[in-house]
C-alpha cells in the first residue's frame, strides 16, 4: 500500500518536472528598465499579444528603475540568474561584450530587419563589425524655452549662441520675482552632460585623438568660464549643486525658468502636468565657430549568452520591433522614433517639438565607448561641482580631473 | 545524572547558531574571496589578485576623507540621540493626561521606512519650494532662500540632524525600558532624603540608566556606521563627494563603478573596523559593570 503510494508520488514528480521543463522550454524572461509609469503596462501587454500569437510561449516581464538596474543586472549576472533579454544603457554595453555577457545578433538580423532602423541609432550598440544591442529607446537634447518670460522681457527668439543666451538670462532676471534665466543642472546623472553642451559649442571633444581626456583643453576652460560666469551674475537659479534634471525641469514646469537644456521626454510631462505652459524648442546655443553638439543616447535591449531560449527571445525582438510596437513605446515614453517608418507617422512626423530635436540629430555625440565611462564621468561631475561652487579654479580643477581620466583610461587598457 | 543529550545547551543552541553562522559567515566568506581576486564588474572571478583590492582602496584619498566623515557622522548622531533621547525618556516616563498617544507620536517614526523619510527630507530642504525655507521665512529667520543641500557645509550637519530624528524612536524605547526597571521605592527614599531632581537623576538615574545607555551606544553605532538611505537621497555623497561617508562611497565603487574587488575590500574592512569597536566598547562598558 505505502509502497503504491510512493510509485504513484514519484511518477507524479516526475510528470510534474517534466511539465514544468517543457513550460520552462518556452519562457523568456525580459529586464526592463521603468522609463515612466507607462512602461510596466506597455511590455505586460507587448508579453500577452506575443503569447497570443506563438502558443506555448511565456514571456516574463521584470520591471526594475533606472536607478537600480545596473546593480540588479550585475548582482543577477554574478549569481548566474540573470534574464533572457535585459534593456541597459548603451555606454555600459562595451562592459557586457568584452565579458563575453552580451550574445551578436547578428546571425538573426536579416537585411529586412536591418532596413528598420535609423543608422544613427543602430550604430552605437555595434562594436567590432558585430551588433550586440536594439536601440530600445533614443533620445537626444535640446533647448526649451518659455515663451511667455521671453515675450514679457522682450526677447524676440530663442538664443543662437552663449552670448545671445546671457543678454536673454539678463532680460529674464530684470523681471524681477522668482524666474531665473538659465536652468542650470549641478546634481546626480548627468551633471557632465549638462557641461558638455557649451564644451562641444567651443570645440571640444571628450577624448581626444591620443586617446586622452580633453578636460584640459581651452575648450573646457571656456565652456566652464561661460557656465561659472552666468552662475556668479544670477543668471541660473541659485544654488545648482542641489538641483538635479528633474529639479531644473520642475522649475521650467513651473514657469520659473527661462531656459533649460534637456530632453524629449519633458513635452510630454508638461502636456501632462502643465498645459498651459507657453513653451518652445529650440537648437543648443552653438559656439564662435557656429559648432554645436547635444547628447544622444540609446539604451540597447540585449541578450544575454547563456540565454537557453534564444530563438524564442529573438522572436520576441522581432515582435517589439515592429512598426507599430515601437511608435506605441515611443509615443508613451516621449522618445525618438529609432524606426523609419515610424518617423514618417503624422504623429512624429508632424509633431513641432520632436522635429527640433530631429534635426539636431546630425550634431548628435555619443557617449565614448570606452570601458569605466561611469566613473569618468563621475570624475568630471565632480569636477565641475567644485568649479560651480567656486571652491576650484578653473584650469586647475579642470586639469586635475583630466589627470584623474587618463589614469582610469589607462588602468582599463 | 546523566542528562540526555537533547537537553544539553550546545545542541540547544546549535540550530540557531547554524542559521546565524549560515547568514552571517557565508556571504563574509564570499566577499573575502572576492576581495582577493580579481574579479569583472559582473562579480565574475578571474584569477588570485592578493591584497591589490586593500592596496587600491588605502591609496585612494576619497577613501580617507570618508572614513574621517564617517567617524564625525557616527559620533555625531550617536551622541546627539543619546542626548535628546534621556529627556524624551524621562518625559514620557512621567504619568500625565495623554502619556499613551505622547508615546506613539514619539515612536510613530519609527514605523516610516527610512528612504521615505530621508525623501520626504529632500523635498523640504528643497532651495526653491522646500517646506523648510518656507517655515523659516515665515517665522521672519531668514529672507533670502538657503540652498541646504547645495553645499556640504550645510547639507552635512542637516543629514546629521535627521540621522538623530530618525534614531530617537528606538533609543528612548530602550531607555523607558531602563526606566521602568528602576523601582520607585529608590526615589521615594531620594525624596524623604529631601534630595533635587538634578541629584536624583545625577545619582539614582543615570547610574542605573548606564547598561541600557550602553546598549544605546553600541545598536546605534552599528546601525548609523552602516546608514545608507538618509545621505544617498539627499545628496548622493555629493556635491564633488564632499558628504560621502564609507558606506555611500561603497556603493559607488561598487555599483556605479563595477569595481567589486576594491568594493569588497573596503567592506571586510568596515566590517573589521565595527567588530573591534563594538568589543573594546562592550569590554569597557562591562568592565564597569562587573565592578
Amino acid at each position: 500500500m505505502s509502497l503504491h503510494w510512493l510509485k504513484v508520488a514519484a511518477a507524479g514528480s516526475v510528470a510534474a518536472i517534466a511539465l514544468a521543463s517543457a513550460a520552462y522550454a518556452q519562457t523568456v524572461r525580459v529586464t526592463v528598465a521603468e522609463y515612466s509609469s507607462k512602461t510596466g503596462a506597455y511590455f505586460e501587454k507587448a508579453a500577452a499579444e506575443f503569447e497570443a500569437a506563438n502558443p506555448g510561449t511565456d514571456i516574463q516581464i521584470e520591471v526594475v528603475p533606472w536607478d537600480v538596474l545596473q546593480q540588479k543586472l550585475t548582482t543577477d549576472i554574478s549569481g548566474g540568474a540573470n534574464a533572457d533579454l535585459a534593456i541597459i544603457g548603451t555606454r555600459w554595453l562595451i562592459d557586457y561584450v568584452s565579458q563575453g555577457i552580451a550574445a551578436p545578433l547578428d546571425g538573426y538580423i536579416t537585411d529586412e530587419f536591418k532596413g528598420r532602423f535609423i543608422d544613427t541609432f543602430l550604430s552605437p550598440s555595434v562594436m567590432d563589425g558585430k551588433t550586440y544591442g536594439l536601440p530600445i529607446a533614443a533620445s537626444a537634447r535640446a533647448m526649451y524655452y518659455n515663451k511667455d518670460l521671453f515675450e514679457k522681457a522682450g526677447v524676440g527668439a530663442p538664443p543662437a549662441n552663449w552670448d545671445e543666451l546671457k543678454a536673454a538670462a539678463e532680460k529674464i532676471k530684470a523681471l524681477g520675482g522668482d524666474v531665473y534665466g538659465y536652468g542650470l543642472q549641478g546634481k546626480e546623472i548627468e551633471t557632465d552632460v549638462y557641461f558638455y553642451y557649451a564644451f562641444w559649442s567651443q570645440g571640444g571633444n571628450l577624448i581626444d585623438a591620443d586617446g586622452t581626456s580633453g578636460l584640459d583643453s581651452e575648450a573646457a576652460y571656456k565652456a566652464a568660464e561661460i557656465y561659472k560666469d552666468l552662475i556668479d551674475s544670477g543668471l541660473t537659479e541659485p544654488g545648482v549643486t542641489s538641483l538635479n534634471r528633474e529639479d531644473v525641469q520642475n522649475l521650467f514646469k513651473q514657469g520659473r525658468v527661462g531656459m533649460m537644456i534637456t530632453a524629449p521626454f519633458l513635452s510630454n510631462q508638461i502636456k501632462e502636468e502643465a498645459p498651459d505652459l507657453k513653451y518652445g524648442v529650440a537648437a543648443i546655443p552653438a559656439g564662435a565657430n557656429g559648432d554645436r553638439g547635444t547628447y544622444g543616447v540609446t539604451d540597447s535591449i540585449i541578450m544575454f549568452e547563456n540565454s537557453q531560449n534564444k530563438d524564442t527571445a529573438w522572436k520576441f525582438l522581432d515582435f517589439i520591433f515592429t512598426t507599430d510596437k515601437r511608435a506605441e513605446f515611443d509615443a508613451n515614453e516621449g522618445f525618438l522614433p529609432v524606426n523609419a517608418e515610424e518617423a514618417k507617422m503624422p504623429m512624429f512626423a508632424d509633431n513641432a517639438d520632436l522635429k527640433e530635436f530631429a534635426a539636431l540629430l546630425p550634431d548628435a555625440r555619443f557617449a565614448p565607448v570606452i570601458a569605466g565611462w561611469e566613473e569618468i564621468a563621475a570624475v568630471t561631475s565632480n569636477a565641475l561641482q567644485k568649479i560651480y561652487l567656486g571652491e576650484g579654479e578653473i584650469k586647475a580643477t579642470l586639469d586635475a580631473a583630466a589627470a584623474e581620466i587618463d589614469g582610469i583610461i589607462a588602468a582599463n587598457k | 545524572m546523566n542528562r540526555s543529550i537533547f537537553t544539553n545547551p550546545y545542541v540547544l543552541i546549535a540550530p540557531a547558531f547554524l542559521l546565524a553562522a549560515f547568514i552571517i559567515l557565508w556571504p563574509l566568506f564570499q566577499i573575502g574571496e572576492i576581495s582577493l581576486s580579481n574579479v569583472n564588474r559582473f562579480g565574475q572571478l578571474k584569477g588570485f589578485a592578493g591584497l591589490e583590492n586593500f592596496a587600491a582602496v588605502v591609496s585612494d584619498p576619497q577613501f580617507l576623507a570618508a572614513g574621517w566623515r564617517t567617524v564625525i557622522w557616527t559620533v555625531g548622531i550617536v551622541a546627539g540621540t543619546i542626548l535628546v533621547s534621556i529627556p524624551v525618556a524621562l518625559i514620557l516616563n512621567e504619568d500625565f493626561y495623554g502619556r499613551g498617544l505622547a508615546r506613539i507620536i514619539v515612536m510613530l517614526p519609527w514605523a516610516v521606512s527610512l528612504t521615505m523619510t530621508a525623501i520626504v527630507w529632500r523635498w523640504a530642504l528643497s532651495g526653491e519650494s522646500g517646506m523648510l525655507n518656507s517655515a523659516l521665512k515665515g517665522l521672519g529667520l531668514i529672507d533670502q532662500n538657503i540652498q541646504w543641500l547645495a553645499q556640504a557645509a550645510t547639507a552635512f550637519p542637516v543629514q546629521i540632524t535627521i540621522g538623530i530624528l530618525v534614531s530617537i524612536p528606538f533609543t528612548t524605547t530602550i531607555f523607558l525600558g531602563g526606566l521602568s526597571s528602576i523601582p520607585d521605592d529608590l526615589y521615594e527614599a531620594a525624596k524623604l532624603e529631601g534630595a533635587s531632581g538634578w541629584q536624583i537623576f545625577f545619582s539614582i538615574t543615570l547610574p542605573l540608566l548606564r547598561p541600557f545607555i550602553n546598549i544605546a551606544v553600541v545598536m546605534n553605532t552599528i546601525s548609523v556606521f552602516n546608514s545608507f538611505p538618509i545621505i544617498w537621497a539627499t545628496t548622493q555623497g555629493g556635491p564633488a563627494n564632499s558628504t560621502d561617508i564609507l558606506v555611500t562611497y561603497l556603493y559607488k565603487l561598487g555599483f556605479s563603478f563595477g569595481k567589486l574587488g576594491e568594493a569588497s575590500a573596503l567592506s571586510l574592512m568596515m566590517f573589521a573596523l565595527l567588530l573591534v569597536f563594538t568589543i573594546i566598547y562592550v569590554r569597557l562598558a562591562m568592565r564597569g559593570e562587573r565592578a
